[in-house]
């Protein structure tokens, strides 16, 4: 029986709205990082960017599990100060699950400047608490839809966030599947099997990370 | 120095606060980019700088004369003063979305000038430093920029009036200037530059000469 490759760590999940409603990523992403071994609070907030995490602001819509069933919330939903999630929490490892809310597909221009100082602002702040963290990247949607979710301007957004997440480690779920292939509901937010083939993949990446086994031996 | 209260009044100035706008169910960001604006004291005395209409601003001391940026909404009016023991100059200006302005109150007697530099970088890198020299003085012409202790240039040729910006591995090392090939006798140590971060290294009329200063490109939070 091979070992568990999150065994007694402790990770913190923050994202936006992949990780707010029931049917999305929420819970097999729990249910596949416990699986591993971790001990697992995540928190989704609807149209939640990077920057957002630095302050409390109302989302329209968001989810919390720490344990026991997820807890779906409305517009009473908000974000936390990464440092006070992390005070709180005391985690081995911050996982963010951000870039869709970040890529403006709907625009001309990729916003560079406003999502160099979003990230670069909580990737500090987590880095100024020595606590490990991995930024997950968007996945590939369907190509248009109510958020106009495009090839062109996800594979920018990863490739500035594969460049500028340091010194939280990478993932890139393009790497997961093909364009195209899982399959959406919008464009952007996938159906639940999209969403189980996304959480398998990012738990066996961040087992695999050495950043990640260095954690466990410490 | 109160950056937050700054910030505040020169956000207020420039309408950010009424950017609110019905969001959809799930934000994909913002209709265009962020701006942002700082400010620099070339002079030899401390130089305040101030929003429009307020009583609040931020002192600039020759010996830490850049301000971090400030964000301000992109093409909104920027408006603000510049004022010493004597004089006083009026800031205005619009920053386009994307680009970083450095308004400079230069030296002189007779009146504050101001020269405005502006980037729009695209080299953002957390595992690069991103360094640039901004030539800040008519005197010296085309300057550059040598790595003290190695046959190595950072820059060359920066006209005055412009900036050069390159991206480097996290080093600690000294500079001196040269102008127009020349080399000065003005050397900067630039301490252990850090990766991720973004730094400004300004050229100066000092009397009969130039001096060299380097900032920090903090964006205020």
């Amino acid at each position: 029986m091979p070992a568990l490759t999150l065994a007694g760590l402790a990770l913190l999940v923050i994202g936006e709205s992949h990780l707010s409603q029931a049917n999305y990523l929420i819970n097999p992403l729990y249910e596949d990082l416990t699986a591993q071994g971790a001990k697992v609070h995540e928190i989704g907030a609807c149209g939640a960017s990077a920057g957002d995490w630095l302050k409390t602001i109302t989302v329209p819509c968001g989810a919390e599990r720490r344990a026991g069933a997820a807890v779906i919330k409305g517009r009473d939903a908000t974000t936390t100060p990464i440092k006070q999630l992390i005070a709180a929490s005391k985690p081995d490892l911050v996982v963010v699950i951000i870039g869709d809310t970040m890529a403006s597909y709907d625009s001309e221009s990729f916003p560079r400047a406003w999502a160099w100082q979003g990230v670069t602002s909580l990737t500090q702040e987590i880095a100024a608490t020595k606590t490990a963290c991995v930024w997950v990247g968007p996945p590939w949607g369907n190509a248009g839809g109510k958020y106009k979710k495009n090839d062109q301007r996800v594979t920018q957004m990863s490739n500035f966030l594969a460049t500028n997440v340091g010194p939280c480690t990478y993932v890139d779920s393009l790497k997961f599947s093909k364009p195209g292939q899982w399959s959406t509901l919008d464009g952007q937010h996938f159906t639940l099997a999209g969403y189980k083939a996304w959480s398998e993949a990012i738990t066996r990446t961040i087992g695999e990370l050495p950043e990640v086994k260095k954690l466990k031996k410490s | 120095m109160n950056t937050r209260y700054f910030l505040a009044i020169f956000t207020a100035c420039t309408g950010l606060t009424a950017q609110a706008v019905e969001m959809p169910l799930y934000d994909t960001g913002p209709s265009q980019d962020a701006a942002f604006v700082r400010f620099v004291n070339a002079s030899s005395g401390a130089m305040e700088v101030k929003a429009a209409g307020s009583q609040s601003g931020t002192t600039l001391q020759p010996g830490q004369p850049a301000s971090s940026f400030y964000p301000v909404r992109g093409n909104a009016n920027v408006k603000g003063f510049f004022k010493n023991a004597s004089l006083q100059s009026d800031i205005a200006l619009k920053v386009k979305p994307g680009e970083f302005a450095t308004v400079v109150a230069m030296p002189g007697s007779a009146a504050i000038q101001q020269t405005v530099l502006r980037e729009s970088p695209d080299d953002f890198n957390a595992l690069k430093v991103s360094l640039a020299l901004y030539n800040l003085d008519a005197q010296c012409a085309a300057a550059g920029l040598n790595v003290l202790g190695r046959n190595a240039t950072l820059f060359e040729n920066v006209a005055n009036g412009t900036l050069h910006r390159r991206v480097m591995n996290p080093v600690s090392l000294s500079v001196q200037l040269l102008c127009k090939g020349q080399v000065r006798p003005v050397t900067l140590a630039l301490g252990n530059l850090q990766a991720g971060q973004r730094y400004s290294i300004f050229v100066i009329p000092e009397g009969l000469g130039s001096k060299l200063l380097i900032a920090s490109d903090a964006v205020s939070r």
